[in-house]
């Protein structure tokens, strides 16, 4: 493989990430090939030596999706993390796809039902007073207020365990390239 | 098998490798590369998303410097942080191997046929 063929395919590999990531990602590779050829190493030699790219490019973005998780916990970087994670395709992330795909389906639907809950909280503490609610004025008040609140705890419940769901989820994808790590790795959690 | 094995083996300690390798001086990853590509036969492009990963955990510290020959080469530097974790993995890797060493015992130290009599 020439040098500009490795640094094609790794680009494309590299698909989703930031421009500043993938640049700074191929300057390395680039100097790397650079380095290589002052020691009189041929290009093919040194894109042996460096393995398959798309391999790499897809350890790079699990890895990359795996960090803004960590620093930014917001469902964009949720969704960024969890297409990562299935980019590493390996058998058994494979296999449990389906299970992984109606977990998240179960979360998304529990997420609508809540928004629903919380809408007709407020329609009820809105239009209930006026359109003789049983029980009174106060009570549909009363019947507004609880089914809101009721569903803002929900979702904040919810929220608790799908941010567990996806570190559970990109904890099993990293033991995919780093399983004996764990072993001898002091407790950085 | 065995051979998944050894590879993840041999990627799990090379984090405390390169570690190791910066403590004693500062270093480019060309050069950590191969160093390591020569002592654990690993591919050398799995260099980068490691340094990556050490430079974002805070183990390690990037800078410029100019190089001889072309563009300035960014150097690698061990940090505080990257002393303490080398540490700890150190302890736990000599403890770790200790208690394998217990566990193979005397005899499987003797080499030779034994070992092609596994492969095969």
């Amino acid at each position: 493989m020439t040098r500009n063929e490795f640094i094609r395919r790794l680009k494309a590999g590299l698909k989703g990430m930031t421009s500043q990531d993938v640049a700074e990602i191929v300057a390395d590779y680039e100097a790397h090939f650079d380095s290589g050829a002052a020691e009189g190493r041929s290009e093919q030699e040194v894109a042996q030596a460096l393995g398959d790219p798309s391999r790499l490019a897809r350890e790079l973005r699990f890895e990359a999706g795996l960090r803004n998780w960590q620093t930014d916990r917001s469902p964009s970087s949720a969704f960024a993390a969890i297409i990562g994670f299935m980019g590493l395709a390996t058998i058994d992330i494979l296999i449990l796809l389906p299970i992984v795909l109606s977990v998240i389906g179960v979360i998304f639907a529990f997420y609508v039902a809540i928004f629903a809950i919380f809408v007709s909280g407020g329609f009820v503490l809105i239009v209930g007073p006026f359109q003789g609610f049983p029980g009174g004025a106060l009570a549909a008040i009363f019947a507004g207020l609880g089914l809101m609140g009721g569903s803002i705890a929900a979702g904040a419940l919810l929220t608790i365990v799908s941010i567990w769901v996806i570190n559970a989820l990109l904890w099993f994808g990293r033991l995919h390239y780093r399983v004996i790590e764990p072993a001898i790795k002091s407790d950085d959690a | 098998m065995s051979e998944v094995i050894e590879t993840q083996l041999k990627k799990g300690v090379l984090g405390l490798c390169v570690l190791a390798l910066l403590s004693r001086g500062d270093s480019y990853a060309y050069e950590i590369a191969s160093k390591l590509a020569d002592a654990v036969d690993m591919g050398e492009g799995t260099i980068y998303p490691l340094m990556r990963r050490m430079q974002s955990e805070g183990l390690v510290a990037t800078y410029l410097e100019e190089s001889p020959s072309g563009p300035p080469r960014k150097y690698y530097k061990i940090t505080e942080t990257g002393h303490a974790r080398l540490a700890a993995q150190v302890a736990e890797w000599r403890a770790f191997t200790r208690a394998v060493d217990g566990l193979i015992g005397p005899q499987a130290a003797a080499p030779g046929e034994s070992e092609e009599a596994h492969d095969a």
